[in-house]
Parts: structure tokens; C-alpha cells; sequence
């Protein structure tokens, strides 16, 4: 899942400044990609914990199940979150214990992050990764409502009485994108839009570059829908997008296994993996499923996007590309081949939507990104003293 | 159209007919012929309208029924489960409720 990576740049930088990063997680994988100097924390239970192993295996079958529309967020809920935040929690005690930070940041799904901080008297900020998610407060708020029981109802359970979700920090809660591409909505001080945070992350994921530089044909067009979705789902997504690109003059990066289908095209480089900001600068345009990292990255690079949202709060990430003007959505389960392709050349030919996705890069520079995100945290590790400020202002001012 | 929802009350033929052409806008003509919209239809299943395609047919009818009907608060009142279950005749009934009531 993309909702580590704003973490890693933030990391990154918080190292550069000194402090110590430790990142707890379930997945050992994790620490190839973390900044140099940072720790990796791994919850793990005992061996003979027959539950607690059958829950791991639960949950890394259930995150590749088919799911699409308002129901995914039922499942997502039900299934993924609340079970896994549940499976994490005394791991992440046990580990905050010991490590004792100054200052958890939690994922805004991983809410036993929160909870953990919340039973340990710990200061915490939180890490909006999917900030759609708050936008769905305003448009559905059933949904809200209903989400929030949820996390209310593990809360209890864990040991958090009273009926408001912790999920989400009220001293600092970090939203990874900028109040342009957000929309109007008003919220509490503690929401810090500080724009998508992506920059020293490790390049993990080798590339095809010389293939990539002899594909001559321009422009070029990047198609990637994620990794959670099943073989069958796959196939017809991107028998669509071969029959929708496969004899037009352009140059499209795949990412798929390769294995998906015996031949593709001669115009597509089919990799499994890509180095999303190293190939952004050479790009025209990105077709997605309208995940929150993959379009603001997009839009950090100024291109325009044809979005084609499949489950979770893509649909409202997607809207917000559209409300932004910077590029055309397609609904998932009946857009057909030509639809893709006149939207492909829609967004590549029209200048207006690269012209909007540049307002959007522009805004999200000016939102201050990592720099203004680590001074909001230091400032929650260490506040001044109580009247300490006071003080000096009277020691200056008379 | 619009001089009549404010002069009579909309029979349940009418309220639908103008339902449907608020999906049409929504998903766009094309699809639709494909598709058999009945009372019955919901939309997430039948429909398959995500959430964005939901919240943009209801400030559709927002916009039409807007001084007759609470539709915002109605639609808010909903949790998950009856949003996912969302039947086009379950609109057409709020209309008429709150028609008769006036």
C-alpha cells in the first residue's frame, strides 16, 4: 500500500535534522525502502499464538479480494481495518514501551497507532493519506458516521471509553495535499494541509530506461491501477487498454505483470514495478485508478490524468481531479476501449487540463510540503514551556 | 417541467420519468441504453454508480425538488447499509411522502 510513502519522505527529512525514526510495521519488506539511519520495529507475535498467525494469514488473503463501489468501504471496514488495527495493537504497545518516542505519527487508517498513543499518554500527530476520506464527511455523511462507529467501537474495546473516534489527532493531523485541490470545506486548526510530501525516497524498483528512450513514439503515457486487484479483474482492465492503445501513436508504460497476457503491443514497456517519480518528468499524461498517491504525484509533475476510480474513496479523489479541471473520470465497470482512448487523447490534446493540473503543482508548492510538516512535528515533541513565551515577549517588548 | 412540480403534486409515473433522466445526465445516454432502470434498480448494484456518480444525481434532484423536499437531510440520515441498498423506488416514495404531506 502507497500510505508508507509520504512517511518515508517525512522520515527522511526528520533524520536529516537529527532525530531518531523508528517505523512499525507488519511487513519486514519495509525496511529496504526506509531513509538511511531509519529503524524498522516489526510487530511480531510468538509462535504458538495460534490466532494472532491465523489472523496474518487472514489478512494477507483477504487485501486481494475483488471490491468496488460504496460496498468496498463496508468491506474495507470490516474486513481489513478494524481486524488488522485490532491484530496490531498489543504489538504496538509492547513496542512503544520500549521505544519510547516523543511523538507517534499514525496512519489515519491504523487507528491502534492512535489508540496505542491515546493508553500511553503519548503526543501524536496523524498522517491523512487519503484525504478524500475527509472530503466524504460533507458529500455521504451516513458513510462518516458509519466509519466512525466502526473505529469508536474498537476504541472500546481496547480501552478507550467515551464515543469519539481518536483516530485522527487534535494536535496535528498532517493532510497530504493542498487546500486547492481539496475544495472548500471548513475544518478544525488542527487539519495542516502541507501538500503531497515525495521527495527522498529510496528508488527501489529497476527500470527499462534504455528500452523506455528508444520507444519513439510521443507522447507518453504512464497506466497503473494499483496492485490489489485480482488475475481475472486485471485481464479485462487492460485487454481494454491494448485495444484502446495498442496501434495509436503513442508510447505506454504498463504496470502489470507481464505475464498477464502472451504479447502486448509493440508500444508498450510492460513492467511490474516502476520507478513512478523517476519516469513522471518524461511523461504526458497518467491513466489511474485514482489513488491519492499516484494522482498527486501526477500533479506534483503538472499532468493531466484520465482517472477510473475502482473502489475506496477513489471515486472522491477522482472528483476532485475533475472539480480541479485536470482531467476526465471513467466509471470503472462500463467504460469500454474507445472510451479510454478518446479520453487519452482528450487530455493529451486539450491544453486546458495540463494548463488546470499545473495550478494544482503550483498549489501544492506553496502548501510547503515536508519542511513545513517537520516543524509542526517538532513543535509537538518539544511545546514551550507553559508562560515561557510570554516571558520573552515581555523581555523584548518593555 | 419545473412549472409543474410547483403547481401539482407529481404522480409516481411522473417522479420517475424525471429520476431516470437525472441517471441518464449522470452516466451518460450511451450506457444507459444498455442498461433496463427500473424501480427496482439500485444503485450501486444494478446502477453500479460510485459514490461521486451518487452525490452528483442527488444535487440533481436537490436542484429540481429543492424547496419540497429535505433530500440532503433525508439522504444523511442513511448509514452504510441502506446507501449500498438504495432503490430508485425508495426515492420515488420519499417524493410522494412529502408531496401528500404538504
Amino acid at each position: 500500500m502507497g500510505h508508507i510513502n509520504p512517511t518515508l519522505s517525512l522520515g527522511a527529512a526528520l533524520l536529516g535534522r537529527g532525530h531518531r525514526v523508528a517505523w512499525i510495521s507488519l511487513d519486514a519488506s519495509l525496511a529496504d525502502r526506509l531513509p538511511q539511519g531509519g529503524e524498522l520495529l516489526l510487530v511480531q507475535y510468538d509462535q504458538d499464538d495460534v490466532a494472532k498467525k491465523n489472523s496474518e494469514q487472514y489478512l494477507d488473503q483477504i487485501t486481494k479480494k475483488n471490491v468496488s463501489g460504496i460496498e468496498s468501504i463496508k468491506f474495507l471496514y470490516e474486513e481489513v481495518l478494524i481486524p488488522l488495527n485490532r491484530f496490531m495493537f498489543d504489538g504496538i504497545i509492547t513496542i512503544l514501551q520500549a521505544f519510547k518516542p516523543d511523538v507517534i505519527i499514525n496512519d489515519h487508517q491504523l487507528f491502534a497507532g492512535a489508540i496505542a498513543a491515546c493508553r500511553l499518554l503519548i503526543p501524536y500527530a496523524t498522517s491523512v493519506t487519503a484525504p478524500a476520506a475527509i472530503k466524504m464527511m460533507e458529500d455521504l455523511p451516513g458513510i462518516h458516521e458509519w466509519e466512525i462507529k466502526q473505529i469508536v467501537g474498537l476504541q472500546q474495546e481496547l480501552g478507550i471509553p467515551g464515543d469519539r473516534s481518536v483516530a485522527t489527532s487534535e494536535a496535528l493531523t498532517l493532510v497530504y495535499t493542498s487546500r486547492h485541490f481539496f475544495g472548500e470545506m471548513s475544518l478544525p486548526d488542527h487539519y495542516k494541509f502541507v501538500g503531497p510530501v515525495i521527495q527522498n525516497r529510496q528508488v527501489m524498483n529497476s527500470f527499462d530506461w534504455e528500452r523506455f528512450r528508444g520507444m519513439d513514439k510521443h507522447p507518453r503515457i504512464l497506466v497503473s491501477i494499483g496492485t490489489t486487484f485480482d488475475h481475472s479483474y486485471k485481464k479485462e482492465f487492460f485487454g481494454k487498454v491494448i485495444e484502446a492503445l495498442g496501434n495509436e501513436p503513442v508510447s505506454v508504460i504498463v504496470v502489470s505483470d507481464t505475464a498477464l497476457f502472451d504479447t502486448w503491443p509493440d508500444n508498450f514497456l510492460v513492467q511490474e514495478k516502476v520507478p513512478q517519480l523517476e519516469l513522471l518528468p518524461y511523461l504526458d499524461a497518467v491513466v489511474c485508478h485514482g489513488g491519492h498517491n499516484t494522482v498527486c504525484e501526477t500533479l506534483s509533475h503538472g499532468l493531466p490524468l484520465v482517472v477510473i476510480p475502482i473502489a475506496y474513496d477513489q471515486s472522491h479523489v477522482a472528483g476532485r481531479v475533475i472539480h480541479a479541471e485536470s482531467g476526465v473520470r471513467l466509471n470503472y465497470k462500463r467504460f469500454k476501449a474507445v472510451h479510454l482512448k478518446e479520453a487519452v487523447w482528450d487530455v493529451l490534446s486539450n491544453p486546458a487540463y495540463k494548463a488546470a493540473a499545473q495550478r494544482v503543482r503550483q498549489s501544492f508548492e506553496q502548501a510547503g510540503g515536508a519542511a513545513t510538516a517537520i516543524d509542526l512535528l517538532e513543535r509537538l515533541a518539544a511545546p514551550p514551556p507553559a508562560g515561557g513565551l510570554a516571558f520573552d515577549r515581555k523581555r523584548f517588548y518593555h | 417541467m419545473d412549472a409543474i412540480t410547483t403547481q401539482h403534486k407529481l404522480s409516481n409515473e411522473e417522479i420517475f420519468t424525471i429520476l431516470k433522466s437525472f441517471i441518464t445526465e449522470v452516466i451518460g445516454e450511451e450506457f444507459v441504453e444498455d442498461m433496463d432502470i427500473s424501480r427496482e434498480s439500485s444503485f450501486t448494484r444494478d446502477l453500479e454508480m460510485d459514490s461521486i456518480e451518487i452525490v452528483s444525481f442527488s444535487e440533481k434532484v436537490k436542484s429540481h425538488f429543492g424547496e419540497h423536499i429535505d433530500f440532503t437531510g433525508w439522504l444523511s440520515s442513511m448509514d452504510l447499509d441502506q446507501l449500498i441498498n438504495l432503490k430508485l423506488d425508495d426515492i420515488i416514495n420519499y417524493i410522494e411522502t412529502c408531496q401528500s404531506s404538504k
